[in-house]
């Protein structure tokens, strides 16, 4: 997966982050820092369908279809956003 | 100790409300004693929670039927569908269920949630078909995408237009579309807009598949399901349902008029590798099967007890997930609060079902109430006063608190 200097989306990027964390925020009750590195099982503890439920978000938002299969294979908020970034690159 | 790590955070938990004494999860019914009451820890308790939506697991042709292919064809088949487990009975109930929706092809696996799984993974190519499934559909159909491999893309639930959009954004390259929706949701007891779905799904040339296992027998005219409600059931591709619920046995069954369909026969490994089901459970389903046919006393039971059930929870101020359903379910705002408000129905002596996130559809915990048309006047008058007394206790339950 491209990195952020990589795809030179740097700006991009930071706003799906940005929208992310907006939605994962409310499902955030320990408070943790949430940062490109966080993982969303172990350490957000926000469970698989609450993750599909975001994405569904993100979708409508940006007009794309992110296949579960796609969201089954990240684990943490950075991978989340480049795979979007990756299909929207796609789709868009 | 690594392959185990997994477990403790929720073990903790089941282990501690197990040592109470008061796990939803294991409960055992120690004495069966008709299709709506059963001992629970030495207590007589109205059934509430099972799937006994037309009260057939005591059916006298069906007990009969079962008994008769015991003595002729002994207890189980030893084999599977594919190989040396196909019997005349279940070839039988393949043309029963097949004139019974109105439909060509019937193929019958082990279980509902077999024939869900085998049916996806059978018919979808992970090299070119996409798949498309309701948020809410049952852990089955998405465990059929899983094994399927295919690409799977979930719509939000009973909305048309949002698969509508996700229809229209696949790439042409792609052959085949297979959408999956229920006719009925378990959790909430909701309907799909079948209809809808049949139109968007054929605009853009994907096959629907509707799981009808909660609802088969029990919606429509003469009990096909939602889509017969709906005015479809010669416009949908797959029908698939379930031999456990209304029909008070096990097995599961997909219906098509695409003659394909037959080639799940080979081409399924959930239908080719599992045990066939055993001569009597096939022969008290399809005891079951002529007597729903015969008897739509039993569907008009039913939505009597519905109504009568759902029009006293609303009195109440429950907070109700829809509209009158064979499930009504109870939304409790918190895990501890379904705990509590389900242990204290069944000291009421009622047992109903507890689901709790991430298997319901929302954030809420919910209490599952499945009406049978054998609820007698009595078990219905136990039912309302434990929920009436349950709202007193539980403000949380309750719409204004």
């Amino acid at each position: 997966m491209a990195t952020m200097e990589q795809s030179g989306i740097q700006e991009d990027d930071d706003l799906v982050f940005r929208r992310i964390c907006g939605l994962l925020e409310p499902l955030n009750h320990k408070g943790v820092k949430l940062s490109r590195d966080v993982d969303l099982v172990a350490d957000l503890e926000v469970d698989s369908v609450s993750v599909l439920d975001i994405v569904m978000d993100i979708e409508d938002y940006y007009d794309i279809s992110i296949p579960v299969n796609t969201i089954s294979e990240t684990k943490t908020i950075g991978q989340l956003v480049d795979a979007i970034h990756a299909i929207k690159g796609q789709q868009g | 100790m690594s392959l185990f790590d997994k477990f403790e955070k929720n073990a903790a938990l089941y282990n501690q409300l197990s040592a109470l004494g008061k796990n939803p999860f294991t409960v055992v019914m120690e004495e069966v004693l008709g299709p709506t009451r059963a001992s629970i820890k030495g207590r007589e308790t109205v059934l509430a929670g099972t799937h006994n939506y037309l009260g057939q697991t005591f059916e006298p042709a069906a007990i009969a039927a079962a008994k008769e292919a015991l003595d002729k064809e002994g207890t189980g088949t030893t084999g599977s569908r594919f190989a040396n487990g196909t019997f005349a009975g279940h070839t039988q109930i393949e043309r029963d269920l097949a004139a019974f929706l109105g439909m060509q092809h019937c193929v019958v696996f082990s279980t509902g949630f077999v024939a869900n799984l085998g049916a996806i993974a059978g018919l979808v190519d992970p090299s070119q078909d996409v798949v498309l499934v309701d948020a809410d559909c049952h852990a089955c159909i998405y465990d059929g995408c899983t094994l399927s491999g295919a690409e799977t893309i979930r719509f939000r639930h009973n909305d048309p237009e949002s698969l509508d959009k996700r229809l229209g954004r696949l790439d042409p390259k792609i052959k085949g579309k297979l959408v999956c929706i229920e006719g009925m949701y378990s959790m909430y007891g909701d309907t799909a807009p079948v209809k809808e779905f049949v139109e968007v799904a054929h605009k853009h040339g994907a096959h629907l598949l509707v799981d009808e296992a909660h609802s088969f027998g029990i919606y429509g005219e003469t009990g096909k399901g939602v889509s017969e409600a709906e005015g479809v059931m010669d416009q949908i591709d797959f029908y698939s349902g379930t031999f456990s619920k209304a029909l008070a046995s096990i097995g599961g069954f997909v219906a098509s008029n695409h003659p394909e369909v037959e080639y799940l026969r080979f081409s399924s490994r959930p239908y080719k590798f599992t045990a066939s089901p055993s001569p009597s459970t096939i022969a008290s389903a399809g005891a079951a099967l002529r007597n729903i046919k015969e008897t739509p006393a039993l569907r008009k039971m039913l939505w009597k007890n519905v109504g009568r059930l759902h029009a006293a929870l609303t009195q109440y101020g429950l907070r109700l997930a829809a509209g009158p359903a064979p499930v009504i379910s109870v939304l409790l705002p918190t895990r501890e609060d379904a705990f509590a408000a389900w242990n204290f129905l069944l000291d009421q002596g009622v047992y109903v079902n507890m689901a709790i996130p991430p298997g319901t559809p929302g954030k809420d915990s919910l209490l599952r109430l499945a009406v049978s048309s054998a609820h007698t006047d009595e078990d219905i008058d136990r039912l309302v006063a434990a929920y009436g007394a349950m709202a007193e206790a539980f403000p949380a339950a309750r719409v204004t608190g």
